[in-house]
């Protein structure tokens, strides 16, 4: 019999060190801080398309300030934020459809997702470089 | 099942659908972005001009935002209710969010048509 006494003594570990998360979680953490990071981003997002449409010396000042060196890395990591919510985001609507639901197969397209994300940041790199 | 699911009695379930919905208008948005793009390549000002000019492709591109912001109104809100224990700073917030959102759209009509 369960007294509360007996539930208030049961072990706890919240130590965010030692906790070693499952890849399904870091996959929903990811999609959680990546689609955070995205929503603060759209001010600047938009103001680029505004002032890209504006006249075309603001387009080149755009295009020169996005391909300045400290921009880059910037743009790949917003990259990063996209593919990630993009991919991880496919892989809920699949869940939404009973597809690939098992433990085993959702760590598979767990491990999907990463290196899709991987390899589209890769690409995304190579290319704006 | 699912329609008895969205009546009044379970507003969460409308709103879980909202979030699936804007999700695939997002998608079939973005693989249009990059069919036209592939077939455009705009390389300078005119050819971004040319890109964006199109009636079809600026309501396009307002619906895929209006998307956006409702999914990402869904979003917020769920982050909100997990790390903002006060609940007076959580409902601040909330607001904020949402005037910000309100301007984002009005931006976003504003650039698209002016």
């Amino acid at each position: 019999m369960l007294t509360p006494n007996i539930k208030k003594n049961r072990p706890k570990n919240l130590n965010l060190f030692t906790i070693r998360l499952p890849i399904n979680a870091v996959v929903s953490i990811l999609h959680r801080v990546s689609g955070l990071s995205l929503f603060l981003m759209l001010p600047l997002l938009i103001l680029a398309f505004q002032k890209s449409l504006a006249s075309e010396a603001s387009f080149s000042h755009v295009i020169n300030f996005l391909n300045s060196w400290f921009m880059k890395p910037a743009l790949i990591g917003l990259a990063w934020a996209f593919f990630h919510h993009f991919y991880a985001g496919l892989r809920h609507l699949a869940a939404d459809v009973h597809w690939m639901t098992s433990l085993q197969k959702a760590r598979f397209s767990g491990r999907v997702v990463l290196w899709l994300v991987a390899i589209s940041v890769v690409i995304f790199t190579i290319v704006i470089w | 099942m699912l329609i008895k699911l969205l009546s009044k009695k379970y507003p969460g379930m409308r709103l879980w659908l909202i979030q699936r919905l804007t999700a695939l208008v997002m998608v079939f948005y973005i693989i249009l972005l990059l069919v036209v793009w592939l077939f455009k390549q705009p390389a300078d000002y005119a050819g971004w001009l040319n890109f964006v000019t199109p009636i079809w492709f600026r309501f396009a591109t307002l619906l895929f935002f209006l998307s956006l912001f409702c999914h990402a109104w869904l979003g917020v809100q769920d982050v909100l209710k997990d790390y903002i224990f006060n609940a007076e700073l959580r409902a601040v917030l909330r607001r904020l969010v949402l005037i910000a959102l309100w301007i984002y759209f009005i931006w976003l009509v504003f650039i698209l048509w002016y």
